[in-house]
C-alpha cells in the first residue's frame, strides 16, 4: 500500500495547498534553498576541506542564492502585478530564450546539466511582456532542473501553434512522467489560477501559479504535456502579426 | 570508525552531496539516490544498515517508500532517520510504527547532526 498524493496532503494538514498562494506556501518554497545554504556554510566554517571543496561549496551557495532571489522576486512581482505598468511588444522568443540559457548555464553546469536551446530555422515573434515571460520561462527551466531526472538534459522549445495564431514555448525535461491523473488535476486547476497548482508533490506550486499568473496578466496561458519519459511544462502567447512580416 | 551501510533518499543534489561528505569523514559506507522508488531497489542491493530520509521527494513521496519496507520482514526493521524542512507538520509518534528513529529538522541541523543520530540508531 502507497501513501496517496491525498494522504499526504492530509497528513501536512493542507496548509501548503489550499488557497490562493499563501505566506505558508511561500514560506516553504524557500526553505529548501536557504536550509541547504545553511548547511553549506556551516561546512565551511570546518577547517578540513580542501581548497577545491571550499570553492565548490561557494559556488553552490551563490547559485542557491540566485534561485532563492528569483523566486523572491517573482513573488513580489506577482502581487504587484496590477498596480505595475508592463510594455506589450513583439518579441524574438529565440533571441530572449538565448539571453535565458546564457543566464541558467553556471547553474546548470554546476549540476552537470545539459541546458540548451532548440534552434528554429524560421524566426517567430510574439506580444508578450519581455520581463514578465523571462520569468516564466526562468521558473520553467530551475522547476526542471530540480525535479526532472538527474544526468539528462533540459530544452527549451519554441513552435507555432493554432494555425499559427499561437507561440508556444516550452521547456521540455526528460525522466519519470507526469503520473495521468496528476496531469489531469494539473491541466485543471491551470484553467483555474484561484488556486496553487501541484505538479510535483514536493512543490508548494508557487513557481507555477506565478507563472500562471503572468501569462493570464499577457493574456496567455501556461500548461503542460505529459510524455513517455518526461514533461513539457509551456506558456502559449499571442503570435505578433508582424510574424508575416518576416 | 564504522563499517555501517546507509541510504540517503534526498532529491536536492547538493544536500545529499553534503550529507555524503559529512558521512563519508567518518567513514559510513554511503551510498544516495533521489527518489523513493530507485531507493526501493538500492535497498534490496546494498542492505543498508539505516536510511536517511527526505520526505518530499521527486516522483512519490516518503511516505510510498515507509509502505513498502513494512511489508517485509527484513526492510521493515532498518531504522529510519526522516530528515525534512517539515518536521514541524510530523511527530515520532505518528511515524514510529514505519520504523522512524528519529525526526531532523533541516532548517535548524547542526552536519554533526546526522552522525549523532545514526550512532543513536545504529549498534
Amino acid at each position: 500500500m502507497s501513501a496517496t498524493f491525498g494522504e499526504h496532503k492530509q497528513f501536512l494538514g493542507g496548509s501548503l495547498t489550499d488557497g490562493i498562494p499563501s505566506l505558508v506556501a511561500a514560506a516553504h518554497e524557500l526553505k529548501s534553498p536557504l536550509a541547504l545554504i545553511r548547511q553549506l556554510s556551516l561546512m565551511l566554517q570546518e577547517n578540513d576541506l580542501m581548497i577545491a571543496e571550499q570553492k565548490n561549496i561557494l559556488r553552490q551557495i551563490s547559485l542557491t542564492s540566485e534561485r532563492a532571489l528569483r523566486l523572491t522576486s517573482d513573488l513580489t512581482r506577482s502581487v504587484r502585478l496590477s498596480d505595475a505598468l508592463f510594455i506589450m511588444e513583439p518579441i524574438n522568443p529565440q533571441q530572449l530564450c538565448e539571453g535565458i540559457v546564457r543566464e541558467l548555464t553556471p547553474l546548470f553546469d554546476a549540476n552537470n546539466r545539459d541546458f540548451r536551446l532548440v534552434f528554429r530555422k524560421h524566426p517567430l515573434l510574439l506580444i508578450a511582456n519581455r520581463d514578465l515571460l523571462r520569468r516564466i520561462i526562468m521558473s520553467f527551466s530551475d522547476n526542471a532542473l530540480h525535479y526532472a531526472e538527474s544526468d539528462t538534459p533540459i530544452e527549451i522549445k519554441i513552435g507555432l501553434h493554432n494555425d499559427g495564431k499561437t507561440v508556444r514555448l516550452g521547456v521540455r525535461d526528460y525522466g519519470p512522467s507526469l503520473p495521468a491523473d496528476v496531469l489531469e488535476s494539473l491541466n485543471d486547476k491551470l484553467s483555474n489560477t484561484q488556486n496553487t497548482i501541484h505538479a510535483r508533490p514536493q512543490s508548494s506550486g508557487l513557481g507555477l501559479y506565478i507563472a500562471s499568473q503572468f501569462a493570464s496578466f499577457m493574456n496567455g496561458r501556461i500548461g503542460v504535456t505529459r510524455h513517455r519519459d518526461g514533461s513539457t511544462f509551456y506558456v502559449d502567447l499571442q503570435a505578433s502579426l508582424q510574424l508575416n512580416l518576416l | 570508525m564504522t563499517s555501517h551501510t546507509v541510504l540517503i533518499v534526498e532529491d536536492d543534489k547538493w544536500l545529499a552531496e553534503q550529507y555524503f561528505r559529512v558521512l563519508s569523514a567518518k567513514d559510513y559506507k554511503v551510498t544516495t539516490t533521489s527518489h523513493a522508488l530507485a531507493a526501493i531497489q538500492l535497498i534490496d542491493d546494498i542492505q543498508p544498515d539505516a536510511i536517511i530520509l527526505d520526505v518530499l521527494l521527486t516522483g512519490s513521496t516518503a511516505f510510498t517508500l515507509l509502505h513498502e519496507l513494512q511489508s517485509y520482514g527484513d526492510t521493515g526493521v532498518i531504522p529510519i532517520i526522516i530528515c525534512t524542512n517539515l518536521a514541524d507538520e510530523l511527530t515520532l509518534e505518528n511515524l514510529s510504527s514505519y520504523g522512524v528513529k528519529q525526526i531532523i529538522d533541516k532548517t535548524k541541523m547542526m552536519p554533526a547532526d546526522l552522525v549523532l543520530a545514526l550512532q543513536n540508531v545504529l549498534p
